[in-house]
This record gives structure tokens, sequence and C-alpha cells, in this order.
């Protein structure tokens, strides 16, 4: 990133959707997963996606992280219109900017905690040496110090989701995306990955933006956004 | 990333090790038949040249297609001397002489051949078949075959006058003491031919440093392209070389036929086992395709995740071949000292076709070719295989691939 495009992000919103579309062809018949989605995020937020599922939560997050495309509207993203990248710039902004976790924690089973994260940097062309140390650090600030060694057979849930964590922040995106990440937690869980969430969020001035059912979720969230039919149904920040 | 495919392999074991077993499989026949057949080629040129022919002839260009007593070469003693120097390469002068062979009241058509015994007993075969007498030890004597003995009622001590006419027409007439009967069980030499000292069959038909064939030996037989390329600019405008394979182009003709006939099982094997491999990645890609959908999720690129099972690939066939090899060098080496004895392979008639008594035991022998072309073959192959069952990573959409659970 240029220093420019790293000053606009700190004042224009990380994240500008309007009128976003998505339709999806279901044996030739349509279904609008989004239909006119609007919504701004800044930098520094932690946004909760609520809504019923079917709603179109899963879709927005991939939307705007880059994975899936959209049929009308526009997203921008830390300044760029995804609208006019291609496949592989697409990749590209996946891979510096975004961080996914997924609900299912989706770990490569072969890899261990450490080298799981340390995938996503050697994708990046990190060196050996600084790869490494910053996994280590990845890990340390997530409380798994100690397991960096274990595949993710040998963790337990709140763990894996946790190496998923450290593997989607390691490359410090603008923007981290979680999808229903504590959907497979239990309570206790849930809240003590949500700390964790929550504390990254400050120290790193990450954005985050979760999608989930859970109010204990949306306990956490600096800012609340509930979807219905593919649109934003109500957001905390524009309430009245 | 060699990590990552490594362990990926270690993921399903079974399927690794039998993928990489079937690989080796054929890399281990493949390779020791082709060891096999290179060792036999070798054995049966060997032993088809060292019979009589000679691995190499240097003669009139005319006289191979008539073979008339004044085509000779010229000033042999000076030739000889001149090839003597080549490294790795022995020559004897021959002459050969249609004549009359008569004994008593008896006369036969024969072929009578000056050759040098004590030098060509040294290398040629054909001489450890002499069922009666010796060979000749003096410039009288002489050794017949033992068709020609019978149909003369002859045997070794009896007295054979030789009619025939030398250069310019003159009368050439000898008499021989026959010393041995020769059987070399191909019937047209045995009722035809008629040994004697080259010097004393040369004086009868007015040859002087005169031959009508050098015939050429050499240590190893791989190098006779390179060494008649060095006796190609000794010789003059008349004179030509003719190697083994135009000397009996039968033989060539029949391993020619025996290695396309090879070829076509090793493709067969080869095309079979990639087949398998074939199968294994699409299985791989069915199996990981979530796996996939995820690294692209990530940021990686599809080529990037078809390179990483292009290196799982190579790891395989590499684990593959070093089993093959590993299995078939050892067993190679060790028959290349030991031989396979032939009779144990139903191999008598072959011998008996090729009037061999040497050739009881097979060696195979390692070549570059033998081994490295299965290895080779199942190692693009397996890229290949990887390479079309892994292209379609491309039309994977990490959105649909995570979804599904
Ligand atoms: N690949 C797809 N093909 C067809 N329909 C889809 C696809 N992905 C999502 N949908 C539909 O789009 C709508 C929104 O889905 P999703 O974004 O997953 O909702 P949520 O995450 O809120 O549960 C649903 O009706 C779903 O069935
Ligand atoms: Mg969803």
């Amino acid at each position: 990133m240029t220093d420019s495009e790293q000053n606009s992000s700190t004042t224009a919103p990380v994240v500008a959707c309007q009128g976003v579309q998505r339709i999806y062809q279901q044996d030739t018949v349509p279904v609008y997963a989004l239909r006119g989605a609007d919504l701004t995020i800044n930098a520094g937020e932690f946004v909760s996606l609520a809504g019923p599922s079917g709603s179109g939560k899963s879709t927005l997050l991939n939307v705007i992280g880059g994975l899936d495309g959209f049929d009308a509207g526009s997203v921008v993203v830390g300044g760029v219109d995804l609208g006019g990248l291609n496949a592989a710039e697409l990749a590209e902004m996946r891979l510096r900017n975004v961080g996914f976790v997924f609900q299912a924690y989706n770990l490569i089973p072969v890899l261990t905690a450490r080298e799981n994260v340390e995938f996503i940097l050697q994708l990046q062309g990190t060196p050996n040496q600084e790869r490494r140390e910053r996994a280590d650090a990845a890990l340390q600030r997530l409380g798994l110090g100690d397991l960096g060694d274990r595949r993710p057979g040998e963790l337990s849930g709140g763990q894996q989701q946790r190496v998923a964590i450290a593997r989607a922040i390691v490359t410090e995106p603008v923007l981290l995306l979680a999808d229903e990440p504590t959907a497979n937690l239990d309570s206790k869980t849930t809240e003590e990955l949500l700390g964790l969430l929550r504390d990254l969020n400050p120290q790193q001035g990450m954005t985050i933006v979760t999608a989930t059912h859970d109010p204990i979720v949306m306990g956490y969230t600096s800012r609340q956004v509930a979807m219905l039919d593919g649109e934003i149904h109500q957001d905390s920040a524009s309430a009245d | 990333m060699i990590r990552l495919a490594w362990r990926n392999l270690q993921r399903n074991a079974a399927r690794t090790w039998l993928t990489a077993g079937g690989i080796g499989f054929s890399v281990l026949l493949v390779s020791f038949a082709m060891s096999l057949q290179s060792g036999s080629y070798e054995i049966m040129i060997d032993a088809a040249t060292r019979y009589f022919t000679g691995h190499a002839q240097i003669s009139e260009k005319s006289y191979i297609d008539q073979p008339r007593l004044d085509r000779t070469l010229q000033n042999v003693q000076a030739l000889q001397t001149e090839l003597s120097a080549i490294e790795g390469l022995t020559v004897f002068p021959r002459v050969q002489a249609f004549a009359v062979v008569s004994m008593e009241e008896k006369s036969l058509g024969g072929m009578v051949v000056g050759v040098d015994f004590d030098a060509e007993r040294q290398h040629l075969d054909i001489y450890d078949n002499v069922i009666e007498g010796d060979v000749p030890r003096q410039a009288d004597q002489a050794m017949i075959g033992v068709s020609m003995a019978r149909n003369l009622g002859a045997a070794v001590g009896d007295e054979l006058v030789v009619l025939g006419s030398g250069k310019q027409g003159a009368v050439a007439a000898a008499i021989f003491v026959i010393s041995g009967i020769v059987e070399t069980g191909q019937t047209a030499l045995d009722r035809t031919l008629v040994f004697a000292p080259i010097g004393g069959v040369a004086e009868a038909f007015y040859l002087h440093d005169e031959a009508h064939m050098l015939l050429l030996m050499v240590d190893d037989l791989s190098q006779l392209n390179a060494i008649a390329a060095q006796i190609e600019p000794l010789l003059s405008e008349r004179l030509t070389l003719q190697t083994w394979q135009q000397l009996m182009p039968l033989i060539e003709q029949s391993i020619e036929m025996d290695k396309a006939g090879g070829y076509l099982f090793f493709s067969l094997l080869l095309i079979l086992v990639t087949f398998a491999v074939v199968n294994t990645f699409v299985m791989v890609l069915y199996e990981r395709t979530r796996e996939f959908g995820l690294f692209m999720a990530l940021g990686m690129r599809p080529w990037q995740v078809i390179g990483q099972v292009q290196f799982e690939a190579l790891l395989l066939s590499s684990l593959g071949v070093a089993l093959g090899l590993g299995l078939s060098y050892p067993l190679i080496s060790y028959l290349t000292s030991v031989g396979i004895p032939l009779d144990q392979m139903g191999g008598e008639e072959a011998i008996q076709q090729m009037q061999m008594g040497a050739m009881d035991r097979i060696y195979p022998k390692a070549t570059l070719t033998s081994l490295a072309t299965a290895p080779l073959v199942m190692m693009i192959g397996t890229q290949l295989a990887a390479l079309v069952s892994t292209v379609r990573v491309r039309g994977i959409n990490p959105v649909t691939a995570l979804r599904a659970e």
C-alpha cells in the first residue's frame, strides 16, 4: 500500500456498500441473497451483523471480502472499488487487506497451528525468520503460546478458532471478517474469544465485522447491524 | 510447501504407498526387463559375431556382390600394421576361394578358407566345435566340415586334393592332409568349408600379400561404431567396411522386432499405471475441494494450488521411482554378475537355433536407457496425470467450496 492509500483509509470509511445486489441462479430461479444493501463502516469499528438464517449475512461478508462478486451497486473497501478488480486482483486484495474467520475453523489439517499461521505469510512471500516470529507473536496474542506445535486435530474447537483468528490477523489486515465464528462454541469459550477480538480492536485499530445470531456476541460489539431478506434492517449507529 | 506436500502424502498413507508401489513396481519390471533385453541382445550379437563372421569386415566393394578370387585387398601387411595402432581392435586376414575338393574318386564343390588359426582360435567360437582331430598346425593340413567328410568318406589323416582357378586363370592345385573335422550345425557350412592355413591357400591360388577380407574383432562392442569411424579414413576408395548389422541383417532385424514388441508391452504397462495415478489425483481433488477452496479464499491463485499438487506428484513419483530402482538396480547388478541359467527359462531351443554352445546363461545389462526410461516416463506421466486432474481447481468457487460441509 502507498502512503496516500493509508492516509485515506484513516479518514474515509473502511467499507462503503451502496445498493449491493447479489442474485444467485438456482435451477433457473433467481434467488436474491442481497437486494440493495447499504452499509458504511469506519475504521476501528467492531460491528455485528445479525439476522435470521438466509438473510444474507454470509453473502454480504463474502462480497465485502472480495470472495464473492455482486450484480449491482458498489462496494468500496479501503478506498478500492471492488467492482473494477479482476480475479487476480481480488485474490491479492484478500491476501493483503482482509482477514477471514469462518464458522468451521477451516485450518489445514496436516499443518501445525504455527504452520497454519505461517502459511498465509508464506503466500505473501515473507522471509522464513520473520514469518516464524510473527506467527509466534500472533499465537501469543491469542493465548496459544504453548500450542504452536499441535495439529488442528489435537486442539479444542475454541483453540482451533483462535488459531484461525491468529492466521487472520497475522498479516495485519485492514479488515477482519468473521462469519459466525462462535456458532460451534459453548458460551464460555464464546466469551473468551470475543474478549480477545474486542482487545484486538483498539490495539491495532483493526476493523472487525462478524456475522452472528448470538446475543452474547452482539453484546461485545460496538455497533449492531441487523439484516433481513438481503437488506439492512436495523443499525444501532443510525438508531434514533 | 515441501512440508505441506509431504504431510499431505502422509495423510492418506495407504493410498500413497499403493500408488508409489504401483509406480515402483512398473519401474522395477520395466527397468529389469529392459536390462534383460539389452543383456540378451548383447549376448546374441556377441555369440553370432564371435562364431565365424566377426564384428566387422573390410573387403573390396565389388567382392560383396560377386566374391571373385581377384577382387582382393592389396598390401594387406601394411594395412594390418596401420590398423593395429587402433586401441581395442584385433584384425585377421582371410582368403577364400571356390574349388573342387576331391578324395579318390569323389569330388565336391567347396569353399577353401585360408585363416590364421592361432589368432582366430583366441577370438572365434567355431574352432571350439572340432569334433574329431584338431585345427591344422602345418601349412599342408586342413580341417573340413562334417557333412563334407561324410560325403567324401574322409577321415582324419586322409589326403584331399583341391583344384581351382588361381589369379589370372592359372590352375591352382594343392594337397592337404585332414587334421580335423568341424561341426558347426549349419548345413551349408558343414558341407562346403575347407579350412586351411592362410599361407598355404594364398600360395596355391597365387595371391601375394593379398586377402579377401580383414575380419575385425573389438574388445568392447559398444565402441564398434567409434572404431569403424577411425578406420574409415584409412581405407582406399575401392574398399569398404561392413559392421555386423550389414553382415547379418537378420539378427539386427530380429532385435529391432523384439525391441518394438517390448516397447509396446512397456508402454501399455506404463500407460496403465499412469491411469492409476490419474485416479489418485482425481480422488485428491475430490477430497480436498474444500481445502483448495480455503487456499483460494485466503488469496492463493489457482495456479499456485496446481503447483502445490504438482509438488505432491513429484514427491510421490520420486518415492515410487526410488522404490523401483532401489529394488531393480541391486537385482540387476547381482544377476549381471551371476547370470540367469537359460535352461531354466526354456532357452534350450533358442540355443540350438543360434548354434551356440557358449550361451547357457544370460546376463542382464544395466544401461542408461534400460534404467532411466521407466523412471522418466513415470515421472512425466505422474506430473501430467496430476495436472490433468487438477486443472479443474480453476473451476472451484471458494464460496461454494467452503459452504459445502
Ligand atoms: N451459492 C448459492 N447458490 C444459491 N443460493 C445461494 C447461494 N449462496 C447463498 N444462497 C442463498 O442466498 C441467501 C442468503 O444466504 P446467506 O448469505 O448464506 O445467508 P446467511 O448467512 O444470513 O444465513 C439464502 O437464501 C441462500 O439460500
Ligand atoms: Mg451464513
